[in-house]
């Protein structure tokens, strides 16, 4: 490698600013793509998979719906009724049942009136759970309990929420006022941490529904295999929905903690697969953005190739120098798309935690990454620079020399 | 005796344009030895720069040999050919061809980057030339800032930085003035009688042939007797 051809490439470059920078500005957006998605994509899949790492293994997850169509679960707002609850309360292997119902609510505390999220969990039945399986625990004042009118806040409620918040202070849902009898530890995800338990008979009071949850989560008793409970609290579901045989059939997914981190792991793999593709095609048309320049430059600069050979170049510092030059526009091209990828990633983040109460997104921005975003560029600069610099050593000195 | 520093043995160049050959250069046998300052002369269209361009290994013959300090380089690759430019030729044009987002001392410099010499070495290697020839002053200066007269001395030290034996000039006062014309050649001159390089000048201009030891005159493709 000498030093020389890449003082050269770099005053070429220099010679066309504009169209070098217009040509690494193609560069620029497809890494910027690339890196930004993919650090958002990462960033939801490592949150959603802590979640489910915090789950237990002996717990099944029931929801209404296919598994396979879980947008139309969530959007649609179907939700488990009592019988489904009771249904699943039913089957063999099945301890306990929590369901664990949410909504977005006002909740007033002081002089300060936010938009919170609020789930009903049954304190009596379900947080023994909670704290046993999910790791949930109290950083401040205690766990609530039952028929006293009191709720637990996520971590960063008094943080972000509610400051100086504490244990013992009043709480108004909806006009009802409760007693925050603790702080929860943080559950590992900002969403969690933001929202408000309600003791589930409390929440049914103030949110007016009598019933429905969109998820519920089952324990199952010692002894019993997984994925044989998991097949009978189907098979008690499908039960129940045939004796209710006028109603549409109904269909509900039940999983495995390991089922369902599988799933999530399988559709964020598909997600991060469509947004690479989506960004190779940007890099791609700017890899040919970088080839287009580069066959314009050889053909304008037949003279010059022609000089540089009577002066004694070789076809290989031809090669070398216009490479250079492609690679150089790839490189810049690779750090301005990932300076700017990072840079959206880490404001939607910064945004999301500071404007957003309820939905959480992180970025996740590895090393590896960013490493990639380079490397790649700087590939694709040189690939695309390859054929051009190899036309430009070909040519003949004399004829170059004559070109006007 | 003289050594033979450039020998030609019955060179042919054809061109083939479709279906008509056009001969260019027709069993051009020609000696030039270690120290000529030599004069290639004839009208436009003779075959004389064909002839310098086969002679400085810029372009190989249809058929011949060529022999340059006694080394067959008739049939070289493009890479030995550059090889061989690069350390034994200088080159002088008429149109200059300097590179014009260079200054003139990069101009200088540009020969050394594909012969590996150090930087530092170049740089005061081409500013020592660029003094010698009274450009000084003028070294950071780009070509479009620079007379035809400065611009032709810029690339005469561009030829010598690598110090070549040969030095080949194509028209060299072409582009310039009687006066400056007369001082490009007495540069020449100073090279060839000071210095002992071989200079090889191809022209139309019967004037010069008063700096000349040997004079070729070219018609037709052909070595006037």
């Amino acid at each position: 490698m000498n030093i020389e051809y890449f003082k050269i490439a770099l005053r070429n470059l220099r010679a066309r600013s504009l169209r070098s920078w217009l040509t690494i500005l193609g560069i620029v957006i497809g890494i910027f793509l690339v890196v930004s998605l993919l650090s958002l994509s990462e960033g939801l899949r490592e949150s959603v998979m802590r979640e489910l790492r915090m789950m237990g293994g002996d717990m099944v997850m029931v929801f209404p719906g296919d598994a396979s169509d879980m947008m139309t679960t969530m959007i649609g707002g179907m939700e488990l009724k009592d019988r489904d609850i009771d249904a699943i309360k039913r089957a063999r292997g099945v301890e306990t049942v929590v369901e664990m119902p949410f909504e977005g609510s006002t909740v007033r505390h002081e002089q300060s009136t936010e938009t919170s999220l609020i789930y009903g969990v049954d304190f009596e039945r379900a947080l023994p759970i909670l704290r046993d399986d999910m790791g949930w625990d109290v950083t401040k004042g205690e766990l609530p309990r039952p028929g006293r009118r009191e709720i637990m806040v996520g971590a960063l409620v008094p943080q972000d929420v509610f400051p100086n918040m504490r244990p013992g202070d009043t709480v108004t849902v909806r006009g009802r006022s409760f007693t925050v009898s603790g702080i929860l530890r943080s559950l590992g995800n900002r969403q969690d941490d933001l929202a408000i338990a309600l003791d589930l008979q409390d929440f049914r009071e103030v949110t007016g529904r009598r019933e429905g949850t969109p998820l519920a989560m089952a324990r199952i008793e010692p002894g019993y295999d997984v994925s044989e409970v998991v097949k009978n609290i189907e098979e008690s579901l499908a039960e129940s929905a045939i004796r209710r045989a006028d109603e549409e059939e109904a269909s509900f997914s039940v999983m495995s903690s390991d089922t369902v981190t599988e799933m999530v792991d399988s559709i964020m793999g598909t997600i991060q697969l469509a947004v690479v593709a989506f960004a190779s095609i940007a890099i791609l048309v700017g890899g040919i953005g970088i080839m287009n320049t580069m066959y314009t430059s050889v053909k304008e600069r037949t003279k010059e190739i022609g000089i540089l050979k009577a002066v004694g170049a070789k076809r290989k510092d031809i090669i070398s120098i216009f490479l250079f030059e492609s690679g150089i526009i790839g490189i810049i091209g690779g750090i301005g798309g990932v300076f700017l990828g990072v840079l959206l990633a880490v404001s939607v983040e910064t945004y999301f935690s500071e404007a957003h109460p309820v939905f959480y997104l992180e970025a996740h921005i590895s090393i590896w990454l960013i490493l990639f975003g380079l490397l790649f560029s700087f590939f694709v600069g040189c690939l695309s620079g390859f054929f051009p610099a190899r036309q430009a050593s070909k040519m003949q000195p004399v004829d170059s020399l004559r070109y006007e | 005796m003289k050594d033979s520093i450039i020998n030609l043995k019955e060179v042919w160049k054809i061109y083939e344009l479709g279906k008509i050959s056009l001969e260019v250069l027709k069993s051009v046998s020609l000696k030039i030895e270690k120290g000529d300052f030599a004069i290639i002369l004839g009208p436009s269209g003779s075959g004389k720069s064909t002839l310098l361009n086969i002679v400085s290994c810029l372009d190989v013959p249809t058929s011949g040999k060529i022999f340059m300090e006694g080394e067959d380089v008739s049939g070289l690759s493009e890479d030995e050919l550059a090889r061989v430019r690069g350390k034994k030729i200088g080159f002088v044009f008429q149109q200059f061809n300097l590179l014009s987002h260079l200054s003139a001392l990069e101009n200088v410099v540009l020969p050394t980057v594909f012969q590996g010499t150090p930087r530092e070495e170049a740089e005061k290697r081409a500013k020592e030339l660029l003094s010698s020839v009274g450009l000084g002053e003028r070294m950071k200066h780009r070509p479009a800032e620079l007379s035809g007269g400065e611009k032709q001395r810029v690339a005469i030290s561009r030829a010598l930085i690598n110090n070549p034996s040969i030095i080949v000039a194509d028209e060299p006062t072409g582009n310039v003035d009687s006066k400056t014309g007369k001082n490009i050649m007495e540069i020449l001159k100073n090279l060839n009688e000071k210095e002992g390089r071989t200079v090889i000048v191809v022209t139309h201009d019967t004037e010069l042939q008063k700096f000349a030891n040997k004079v070729v005159k070219i018609k037709d493709g052909e070595i006037e007797k």
